[in-house]
């Protein structure tokens, strides 16, 4: 029989995604005999994280004020909302250099067959946001995967009936793509969306 | 391993994954002559995996899998082309499909017939592109109770809807009828049911839905079929549908 107080940080652990109960007995077992320095760090931070880390109230990503960075930056061209999936993706599109627009994060996607709807992806917010009367144009960047096209379509149909210019992500054949190497289902779908040249 | 355990090439879809360890995911799939099949996809969800893209739903398959316990392992999977995914609207009657077919399946069991008709719904889904808003609705709507009637009868519960469940004589086309999912279609008296025409209960029957009146009462009755048949628990793209209509509003 173990402590009380190592069999709770076992099962704490376990909350973590992929995280079983193998997992997380190693895992504590490194923290309170390897790192006791680092463990002190981890709960520092998760403490912290906790109560410092808040939703932007415009873009919805994670941020410590209350209107985040990008959303508060005067070089941003206001017109212009993103709309991703994940914090992951939005950190993706700031790598590309590419849009100097704002975002909206949805934090998930449409996925009717794990419950996820329009209330699970804050719908609502992103539709009062759209609609600040500076916003003129918004960017479809959720994934192409039929969860992400659903998402995508019906915030496109939400948008488009209250005016506002929707447009989506391009798709197909990727930067330095072979047509031979080049996975069909790609390809196929490169075919269907050709673009008059 | 015996040679039963092991399934090569086999045409199928993937009807819903689940995230499962750290990189792989936990696919349910249709397949034409294995039925439903739970197959773990191990990597699947690596960034250079092969698999990655692929084991996503609405897109035919070659299936290659091992094992014998109620999780097989997959080992490949092909692209196997010919069919565009549905879009928009009918991607959500796309995963309302899904859906059905996950709730209604039992694992293992094969339905060769209701597989073909899954593959040519998927296609007049994909097809509805193109038709004015009024059309396209309709459409959808069509589609989709042809579907709901043959999965119902595939599955063991179909029902006889042209024949009064009292008399054992044909459906009249001008009476008033309510449907019950235990007994059939009884002449309205005030017992309970589904309220229903005898028109509609001849082109349901017959597959015929031309009608609008047919296609609204067909919708009610298709549904309480479906929830007698599924128990308590409401299907989430149902939900998903109201709210958005919601949102519409």
């Amino acid at each position: 029989m173990q402590p009380a107080a190592l069999e709770n940080l076992i099962t704490a652990l376990r909350v973590l995604p992929g995280v079983g109960p193998k997992s997380a007995a190693r895992m504590a077992y490194h923290l309170l005999q390897r790192d006791r320095r680092g463990a002190e760090a981890l709960a520092g931070a998760l403490n912290h994280a906790l109560t410092h880390l808040h939703h932007c109230r415009l873009c919805n990503n994670f941020s410590e004020a209350e209107v985040c960075e990008v959303c508060a930056s005067p070089n941003r061209d206001k017109r212009q909302l993103a709309v991703v999936e994940m914090p992951a993706d939005f950190n993706m599109m700031e790598a590309t250099q590419s849009y100097g627009g704002l975002y909206f994060v949805l934090m998930g996607r449409l996925s009717p067959l794990d419950g996820m709807g329009p209330r699970e992806i804050h719908l609502d917010r992103l539709i009062s946001r759209a609609l600040d009367g500076v916003v003129e144009e918004v960017v479809l960047a959720t994934n192409f995967t039929p969860e992400g096209e659903a998402t995508a379509h019906t915030i496109g149909e939400l948008l488009k009936a209250r005016g506002l210019k929707v447009s989506r992500l391009a798709r197909g054949v990727p930067v330095g793509g072979e047509l031979e190497y080049v996975d069909s289902g790609t390809l196929a779908q490169a075919v269907r969306d050709r673009r008059t040249v | 391993m015996s040679a039963d355990a092991r399934v090569n090439n086999e045409p199928g879809f993937v009807l819903h994954t689940y995230p499962f360890k750290e990189t792989s995911v936990v696919a349910e799939v249709f397949t034409r002559d294995h039925g439903r099949v739970a197959l773990i996809a191990r990597g699947a969800r690596r960034p250079t995996s092969t698999l990655r893209g692929l084991m996503q739903p609405f897109t035919p398959l070659l299936l290659s899998w091992f094992g014998k316990s109620e999780l097989r392992t997959l080992h490949a999977a092909e692209w196997q082309g010919g069919l565009l995914a549905p879009q928009g609207r009918a991607l959500m009657c796309g995963f309302y499909l899904n859906e059905l077919l996950l709730r209604l399946l039992a694992r293992g069991d094969a339905h060769e017939t209701l597989y073909d008709r899954y593959v040519a719904t998927l296609e007049q889904l994909a097809g509805e592109a193109g038709r004015s808003d009024y059309e396209r609705a309709t459409y959808l709507e069509r589609i989709l109770r042809r579907f709901e009637k043959n999965l119902l009868s595939e599955i063991g519960y179909g029902a006889t809807f042209d024949v009064d469940a009292d008399s054992g004589a044909p459906v009249q086309a001008q009476v008033r009828y309510v449907f019950q999912p235990e007994r059939g279609a009884l002449q309205a008296s005030g017992q309970p049911g589904c309220p229903v025409s005898g028109q509609t209960l001849i082109d349901l029957a017959t597959d015929r839905f031309e009608r609008p009146a047919t296609l609204v009462e067909a919708k009610a009755l298709m549904r309480t079929l479906i929830n007698h048949t599924l128990g308590a628990k409401p299907l989430y793209t149902r939900q998903l549908l109201r709210e958005l209509t919601e949102l519409t509003q």
